[in-house]
Formats: C-alpha cells, sequence, structure tokens
C-alpha cells in the first residue's frame, strides 16, 4: 500500500518536473502563453479561427511557441481572479471592458497597448472602451449590438407588423396577451438581460447622454426621464409582457421558449445571430421564422431608432509581468487583424475592426445588421460592464427588484444614485 | 498492555501525516483567510492594511446577518430531514424483501454532480413548463407559483434539491451503522420477545447514537458551508432571498472585487461553525445522558 | 412523515408467524409501505432516467419541453461528439487514477488517525481529534487563493500532486468523523486479546482492526470516491494543462461564452456517471459482506 502511494506521488512529481522540462526543450523558442474561453466543443467556430490564426502565426516565427489554455465562460473568470491575485496572469488573455478590467489597470496587471493598436481600424468608440486616462489597454475582439429578435409566423397570425413607435409595440404586446401568447421571453435570473429593456428605454426617453452622465457623475440617476423609463419598465411588467417566472429563468433557458416558438420576441445582442442564421443545430423551418426590429422611438423622446444598447464585447490583454512583453504584443497585433478578417463569415461574430460588407457569402440578416451598425448614431455600454463591479451590483440586484415589483421607480433610481455617490 | 497502547511512536507515525497534511493544506489557508480579512484588497493590485475594519462591517452587515439566518434555516431543515432518513434506513436495513435493491436504487442519486442536478431542479421548476407546475395544474391549481423567481418562497423551494441531494449520503451511513449491530445483540432481542418498535428503539437507534450524532454534525456544518446547488440555481436571488453565507462569500470575493471582505466572511463562516457545532454537541449531549 | 408504515411493516420482521385478526392489517400496511418506498425509489432513479433522455435531446429540444418527453431523434451523435471533440478519454483516465490514488491515501491516512484516536491513551487524542473536526469547518473558496500561491511556491501548479493532495486533505476530516463513529461501536476485546498475545500494534491495525472495518471503509469510499469524481473547483484552479485534466473540467469543454451545448454536457455527465455507478455497486455490497467476515476471527 505504502509503495503504491510513494509511487503515485513520484510519478506525479516525475510528470510535473518532466513538464517543465518540454518548456525548457521548446526554450530556444519564445513560449507564450495564451488563455481564452472559446473550448473546441462549445465555441468550436472561435476555436478554429484562433487555432488557425496561431498555427500560421507559428509558421511564419518558427522561434515562437503559443500554448494555449482554454476554458469555459465562468470557469475562466474565476480562474483569472486567482491568477491575478498571485500575479499569474498569461501573457496573453481576455477580458471584458470598463468597469471589469479597471482593476487589473489599476493594479498594473495589463500592460499598455497603444503601441499595436491602430485606431482608425476600430469602429468609434470600441478601444475608448478598452482605455483609461488615454491609454489603451486591450483590444477589443467583438462588436454587439442588441436588437429585439420576433417570431415572423406568430405576429402574422395576429397581423401585427414590427413595430416603429413605442405605442405601437404596447399595442403589440397587449394582442398578444390577449390572446394567450407570451409576448417577450425574459431570463432575469442573469440581471443584465432586463438591464438591456431599462437602458433602452432610458435612452429613448432621455437620449444618449442621461444614462452615461449619471453612471460617470456629471449628471444624476435621479434625472426625471431616468424615472419615467424605470415607471415603463413597470408597466410592461404589470401588462404580462414577460414570460411567467422570468426572475428565476437564466438567459439560456429564456432563450428556450424564442427557440421553441412559445414566445413571440427576445431582446438579445447580435452574438445570437448564429441560432437564426447560420448554425447547423437549429432547425432551417425556425431559422426562416426569425425576424428583427430596432427598438421604437418613444413619443417626445430624445433617443432615436438609431441609438443602440451594445458595445465591444472580449478584448485581448498582454500581461505587465509577462516576460515575452513583445512576442506577446506582436502576436495579438496579428490575432486581431487576422481574426477582424475572419470572424463574420467563420463564426458569425462581428469584430471591433471595420468589417467589408460587399461580401456576398454573408447571410442577408449579418447585412443588414452590418449596415444598420454602419448607421449607429450612438453606442451605449452595457450599464453592470460601465460601472465598477459594486455599483454593477446594487444596479443589477435593482434590475430584478423592478422588475420583480420590490422595489418602485423611484427607489429604483435612488438605490442607484445612491450607490454612485457613495464611490467617487 | 498501557504501555504498547501508548507507545509514542507508533502514535506520531499514525496520526503526523495526516495531521501533516491538514495543518498545511488546511490551517494555513484558515489563517491566510482571516489575515486576509484584516485588508482592504481587490484581489488584483496592492493590499491596504485596515486592521479590524472589514469585521466591524460585517457585524453591522444586514446582508451577512440575513444570509447566515438563511443558512440556519437550511440547517434546520437537514436536521429534521435526517429523521426521514433514518427510518428509511431502518426499514431498508430489515429484511424485507427487496430491500437490497431498494438500497442501490436509492443511493443513486448521490452519484450525480451538482451539475446535473441543478440541470434537472431548474427544468422541474420552470414555471411554464416545469413538471412542478404540471403536477400542480393536474390537481386544479391555477396560479401556480414561481418558484425560484418568487421572493417569498424561493429560498424554501432551493432547500427542496440541496436536502434530496444528500438522502443517499445519509441513507448509506445509518444504512451501515445498522448493519453494523451485531447479530447476536438483535437475535437475543427477539428470543426475548422484543418487537420491531423496541428493537428499533431501545436496541438499535442506542447502538448507532454515535454515528447519528455525527451526522447531525455533519448535517449542520455541511448546511453552513453549502453553496453549489444554491449559487448555480438562484444565484442568491431574487436580490437576495435565497442568499446563503458562501455565496455571498464567493460574490464578494470573486465578482465584486472585495476579495479583503469576503475573506472576512469565510472566517466569520467558520466561527459560525465553530458555535454551531458547539450548540449541536451540548443538545445532542444531554440526549445522551437521557439513558 | 410515513412513521405510521414502519411498526406495521417492521413486525413482520419477526419470523413468528401470526395468524391472527392481524395478519390483514399487516397485507395493508405492508402494501402501503411498498407503495411509499416505490414511490421513493422512482423519485430517486428518475434523475438518471432523465438523465439519459437529456443528453439524447437537441439543444432546442432541450428547453421548454415537458421534463417527461422522449427525444423526438435520439441524438448519438451527441456521444460520438462527446467522447471525440476535446480528449474525453484522456480525462476520463485521470478522474480514474486520482480518484483512486486519493481515496486510498485517504482511508489509509484516517484509519491511522482514527485507530490511534480510539485505541490507544495518550493526551492530546482529543485536540487532534479536534483539530480535525475544526477543518472540516472551512469553506472552500477561502482556500483557493492561499493553495494556489502556496502550489505555486513550490512548482506544483499544474501538477496532479497538487490534486491528490487537495482532496486527500479536505477528505480527512469527514472520513475520520465516519470512522470515528463505527470504531467506537466496536467491541474492543479482540484487540485486547491480541496485545495480551503479545501482538505488535502494527499487527493488530492490519490484520485485526482493518479487516473488521472493511464495511466503514466501503462506506467512506464510496463517499470519498464519489466527492473526488465530481469535484470540479481544484482541478479548475490547480490545473492548466489538458494533459491532467479531469471529466468535470472536460464538461466545461461544452459550455460556451454565449452558447451552450446541453446535449453534449449530458452525453458527457452520461459517461461519467457510469464507472462510478460501477464502481459503487461493487462496494456497496461490501458493506454487507464486510460483517459476516469481521465478526468471525480466530
Amino acid at each position: 500500500m505504502s509503495l503504491a502511494l510513494t509511487g503515485g506521488l513520484i510519478l506525479g512529481g516525475c510528470s510535473s518536473s518532466s513538464s517543465d522540462e518540454s518548456s525548457e526543450a521548446s526554450g530556444d523558442k519564445t513560449v507564450v502563453k495564451m488563455m481564452h474561453l472559446w473550448p473546441e466543443g462549445s465555441s468550436n467556430a472561435q476555436y478554429t479561427i484562433v487555432d488557425d490564426i496561431i498555427k500560421t502565426y507559428e509558421k511564419e516565427n518558427p522561434d515562437v511557441d503559443i500554448q494555449t489554455e482554454i476554458l469555459g465562460n465562468e470557469q475562466y473568470k474565476e480562474k483569472i481572479k486567482v491568477l491575478s491575485a498571485s500575479n499569474e496572469l498569461p501573457d496573453v488573455g481576455i477580458t471584458w471592458a470598463a468597469g471589469y478590467m479597471k482593476p487589473f489597470v489599476e493594479g498594473e496587471m495589463f500592460a499598455p497597448l497603444d503601441d499595436i493598436a491602430q485606431k482608425d481600424k476600430f469602429v468609434a468608440g470600441t478601444l475608448d472602451a478598452f482605455s483609461f486616462d488615454e491609454k489603451t489597454y486591450a483590444l477589443p475582439l467583438e462588436l454587439n449590438i442588441t436588437p429585439v429578435y420576433y417570431n415572423k409566423e406568430i405576429f402574422k397570425k395576429y397581423n401585427l407588423e414590427a413595430p416603429k413607435t413605442y405605442d405601437e409595440f404596447l399595442k403589440v404586446v397587449k394582442t398578444l396577451t390577449d390572446n394567450k401568447v407570451t409576448p417577450i421571453t425574459l431570463g432575469n435570473k442573469d440581471r443584465w438581460t432586463g438591464s438591456m429593456w431599462y437602458m433602452y428605454l432610458a435612452d429613448r426617453i432621455g437620449g444618449p447622454e442621461v444614462l452615461n452622465n449619471a453612471i460617470n457623475r456629471s449628471g444624476s440617476f435621479e434625472d426625471p426621464a431616468l424615472v419615467k423609463a424605470a415607471e415603463e419598465v413597470k408597466n410592461l411588467v404589470d401588462m404580462g409582457a414577460f414570460v411567467k417566472g422570468f426572475n428565476g429563468l437564466s438567459n439560456d433557458e429564456a432563450k428556450g421558449y424564442f427557440m421553441n416558438e412559445q414566445a413571440a420576441m427576445y431582446m438579445m445582442a447580435t452574438w445570437e445571430l448564429p441560432n437564426y442564421t447560420t448554425s447547423p443545430d437549429v432547425a432551417q423551418e425556425f431559422k426562416d421564422k426569425v425576424g428583427y426590429f430596432k427598438f421604437p422611438t418613444y413619443e417626445g423622446g430624445k433617443g432615436n431608432a438609431d441609438s443602440y444598447v451594445g458595445g465591444p464585447g472580449v478584448g485581448l490583454f498582454v500581461s505587465e509581468q509577462s516576460k515575452v512583453k513583445e512576442e506577446a504584443k506582436e502576436f495579438v497585433s496579428y490575432l486581431v487583424e487576422e481574426w477582424g478578417k475572419r470572424s463574420v463569415v467563420d463564426a458569425g461574430v462581428i469584430p471591433a475592426t471595420f468589417v467589408d460588407t460587399n461580401n456576398a457569402e454573408l447571410h442577408p440578416m449579418y447585412i443588414d445588421i452590418l449596415k444598420d451598425l454602419e448607421n449607429a448614431t450612438n453606442l451605449t455600454l452595457y450599464a453592470d460592464v460601465q460601472m465598477s463591479a459594486k455599483v454593477a451590483d446594487v444596479h443589477l440586484n435593482q434590475i430584478q427588484s423592478l422588475f420583480g415589483g420590490e422595489s418602485t421607480p423611484k427607489q429604483f433610481t435612488k438605490a442607484q444614485e445612491d450607490a454612485l455617490a457613495a464611490e467617487k | 498492555m498501557k504501555k504498547v497502547m501508548s507507545n509514542k511512536f507508533v502514535i506520531a507515525l499514525y496520526t503526523l501525516p495526516a495531521l501533516f497534511l491538514i495543518l498545511a493544506l488546511i490551517y494555513i489557508p484558515i489563517v491566510l483567510s482571516g489575515y486576509y480579512g484584516l485588508m482592504d484588497w481587490d484581489g488584483i493590485g496592492q493590499m491596504t492594511f485596515i486592521g479590524l475594519d472589514n469585521y466591524v462591517t460585517l457585524i453591522q452587515d444586514k446582508v451577512f446577518w440575513t444570509s447566515t439566518w438563511h443558512s440556519l434555516l437550511l440547517a434546520i431543515f437537514s436536521t429534521a430531514s435526517l429523521l426521514l432518513y433514518l427510518a428509511i434506513s431502518l426499514v431498508l436495513a430489515s429484511k424485507i424483501k427487496g430491500s437490497d435493491l431498494l438500497r442501490k436504487i436509492y443511493l443513486i442519486p448521490m452519484l450525480l454532480s451538482s451539475v446535473a442536478i441543478a440541470q434537472l431542479w431548474m427544468k422541474i421548476f420552470d414555471p411554464t413548463n416545469g413538471m412542478a407546475n404540471k403536477l400542480l395544474e393536474m390537481f386544479g391549481v391555477e396560479n401556480t407559483p414561481v418558484w425560484l423567481a418568487d421572493p417569498a418562497i424561493a429560498l424554501f423551494a432551493i432547500f427542496i434539491p440541496v436536502i434530496w441531494q444528500y438522502a443517499g449520503f445519509y441513507i448509506l451511513i445509518y444504512y451501515a451503522a445498522l448493519k453494523n449491530v451485531p447479530d447476536e445483540v438483535i437475535e437475543a432481542a427477539k428470543i426475548d420477545g422484543a418487537s420491531a418498535l423496541q428493537m428499533a428503539f431501545k436496541i438499535k437507534l442506542p447502538l448507532i447514537s454515535g454515528i447519528f450524532k455525527v451526522t447531525v454534525m455533519l448535517a449542520v456544518v455541511g448546511s453552513l458551508k453549502y453553496f453549489d446547488l444554491i449559487y448555480v440555481m438562484t444565484g442568491g436571488g431574487p436580490n437576495g432571498a435565497s442568499e446563503v453565507i458562501a455565496s455571498y462569500m464567493y460574490k464578494e470575493a470573486f465578482k465584486l472585487n472585495n476579495f479583503g471582505y469576503g475573506s472576512a466572511i469565510g472566517f466569520g463562516l467558520l466561527v459560525l461553525c465553530l458555535v454551531m457545532t458547539w450548540l449541536t454537541s451540548k443538545l445532542t449531549k444531554s440526549k445522551d445522558d437521557v439513558q | 412523515m410515513s412513521k405510521v408504515s414502519s411498526p406495521q411493516a417492521a413486525s413482520l420482521d419477526l419470523s413468528v408467524p401470526d395468524k391472527s385478526k392481524k395478519s390483514l392489517l399487516n397485507k395493508i400496511g405492508f402494501g402501503f409501505l411498498y407503495l411509499i418506498l416505490g414511490v421513493f425509489a422512482i423519485i430517486q432513479i428518475y434523475p438518471l432516467v432523465w438523465l439519459v433522455f437529456f443528453s439524447l435531446k437537441t439543444n432546442q429540444e432541450v428547453f421548454g419541453m415537458s421534463p417527461f418527453s422522449l427525444p423526438q431523434d435520439p441524438q448519438w451523435a451527441n456521444y460520438t461528439k462527446a467522447w471525440t471533440s476535446g480528449n474525453i478519454g484522456l480525462y476520463f483516465f485521470n478522474s480514474v487514477w486520482i480518484t483512486i490514488l486519493s481515496v486510498a491515501l485517504t482511508l489509509i491516512l484516517a484509519s491511522f488517525v482514527t485507530f490511534a484516536v480510539t485505541r490507544m491513551s495518550w493526551k492530546f487524542s482529543g485536540l487532534v481529534l479536534g483539530l480535525f473536526l475544526v477543518a472540516y469547518m472551512i469553506p472552500l473558496h477561502s482556500t483557493l487563493i492561499p493553495l494556489f500561491n502556496m502550489y505555486n511556491s513550490m512548482n506544483l501548479i499544474d501538477s496532479p500532486v497538487s490534486i491528490v493532495l487537495s482532496y486527500t486533505a479536505f477528505n480527512l476530516p469527514l472520513t475520520i468523523m465516519i470512522l470515528l463513529g463505527f470504531y467506537q461501536a466496536f467491541p474492543r476485546e479482540i484487540e485486547e486479546a491480541a496485545v495480551m498475545d503479545g501482538c505488535s500494534i502494527h499487527r493488530i491495525f492490519f490484520q485485526i482492526t482493518l479487516p473488521m472495518t472493511v464495511p466503514v471503509l466501503s462506506t467512506t469510499g464510496i463517499i470519498n470516491m464519489i466527492y473526488n469524481w465530481n469535484e470540479f473547483v481544484f482541478v479548475n484552479t490547480f490545473i492548466s494543462s489538458d494533459k491532467w485534466k479531469t471529466l468535470t473540467v472536460g464538461i466545461n469543454n461544452f459550455v460556451g461564452q454565449y452558447l451552450t451545448d446541453w446535449g453534449a454536457i449530458g452525453a458527457t455527465l452520461v459517461i461519467s456517471i457510469v464507472p462510478i455507478l460501477l464502481a459503487f455497486l461493487f462496494l456497496s455490497d461490501k458493506i454487507v459482506e464486510g460483517m459476516a467476515a469481521g465478526s468471525v476471527k480466530g
């Protein structure tokens, strides 16, 4: 028994030292460690793109060896936390913008990337979300806007058309509830999903700056437009617009209702597009029924239909502590560029770099979205990403409370105003 | 004999390896956890020493106390469920037909990982398509509850899968303990004309009381520490209605960049476990003394 | 609670046939008992059945459909996908040996300690026991960062040694507590007799005590095995290279940034439950077997 134990420990011990050796054997090569969150199983398209790019890069740069560690989304976030606490970040990794990355920037964990950021290649605003004090600390890879997807067949059945104004939208909701059809599916257990609805109302009522100003403290969260937006949310909930039990459904579960045609509308970002266009896992019959419309305009409001909630998704960072910073930066620069060329066609992901829409291979919905993107007047970054983690938590909890009827619109705005004021 | 049984070398040999492991891998982290609790640290940048501030904040933190209350409720329900499991094990351990097969079946959910259990129960609780509401509708209930979305019942709803998850665990232990009662004792009792009820209460239960006390402690501490299903299924929501200490700690430390405070919560949990264990052992001791 | 049925049914255990008018009542009680037991059995086995169905559904079917629904078109492809994408075979192998090694280590070390605490007489036995007890109380996530730092400084990050040691350490308190309950119930006469006969402690431990404790070792063995097999947090945190990952981490291969492949996850879960189900069926017989062997000792 004791022999087996010692044997096992030696085995384990030997293996760890031999893995040291193997990284030293490639010691003539510079090793760049990269962590990302596109596992082969679930995000095959992104995985393949990155894998191909790595292989090509290694071929063109034979003295560089890129080692990847791939994790699922939540696990990635958790691990990065542990790694950063021990100053063991990988050379290259994935990060989210604004409020998420601020502590990393303040803790000097990310290297400034101004020398490799080709500013004119990026869609306006995307780099800013990853910049602090005029310096860019990560390069964005994804760009998303948030339309409202709807089931054209259900709409047709009740003689409904995609609404252009908010009043038309309310009529649509009423017709559906009268016919016992769930108008909107919403997975508000995750909270940020409800936040998007609120943000759009805030934008359409008060214009694109009102929310941003509240967050960056040049305005107040108790601005009447923001209170009104909360009142409209309450109105929608009271009308029965949302699926039963939304506060206990995850986004994934809520999505199912739309996919199973038990709900008519679903507000989600453009990362959902593959499900309605190219994904082989979804029945073509269903895909043909899906269309989208921009969030309607509000009578007397200051916002227009071409202002979107959305913004950059993930970006790449280079660790400030990295021992191979220059090589890492070079690789990142290459990756971002190549990614931009392939991501739409191969993975259905809109990159943050400009995309050539004259590509005939794209599904029509993509072409429409990209055209809309070109005409966008404003992109408001998700509130919980803009805010610091603590304030974001208050915001998200309040969203659940507002939707759940526990907080009144006034309480909703006050709680957040207090949280924001307490910060600075 | 006493000499053999107090051979210091052997005692050391037998206990040091295990002791060393837990001192290194458990106690050092405990101490470090308490230490981090003295810091203002976001887990990323620099740490700043702030003394007992976190602990003071902790004592005044409403959310912490609500979470503690929820954890205590779970502990109470878990302990109550032990009686049910004990009853089931008593039946299984007796020689009724099919007990062997039943035993194996009853323990199957133990094998499932939390991922599987979470998925299963989320589907069951789905307000529109889930089994729970479909069953209620069959019985004519009109306004079926929204389970995990309703702040009033989310906590109790989530207790169901959590407690159910451990059914197999306790039934296994009680079953093994009951089987461990020497046959001679049972035979002797039968000859003396003991009825099954007397057998259970006067003979079997007292003989496994040691094990029972252990399971009570496991249930209490395990409930106080519990994290998995609650975090995955409700995230502590809606708005803290089902928050427990471990999920609160995780959020503060890992999601809100409040690592110093999160560590203080963890340390607070440890202290709470100590207090509850002491309380529980006092309560279960009195049961012993009655004999 | 269904306490009503217990006494009635249990009264049937006595092999004394009772042909009085009570026998009809007994039969009803018996039937009622079996009904309750049967319902509970269905509740317990349903998850497994559900899981298999789940693994055969398409992503679209997984949502919104009644949990009773059968997959419309069994997606065996989910299994091929689970097996071929990513290194499931490798993860499987890792799960197996890491679990076996950790469980073995835990059981033997725990037995050593429990033996020393219950059978030997020394001043600090209570204190040591208390130390193990308190060790049970630490919440897992509190230990992640300190442990990571520790392993990192010893170069054990990304080595399975960190996992085996962690599993062993964290399972010791629970195992010792359960063993303790059983050890206290075991009669000491046999061991005391052996001491009189001049046996060394080691012989007593290995040849008398251990065999006597096979039932409880099987019990804790099952518990430890299940815990280690399904464990995830440590592996995710301490292991980076694919070659050391275990099945539980492998499941996350199918959790995407925005899209989750539930069918494949289901398939992986079913694949991962098979070996542990087999091990469990094998070990659970030992719980009863051991008793007969242990009590007869010359």
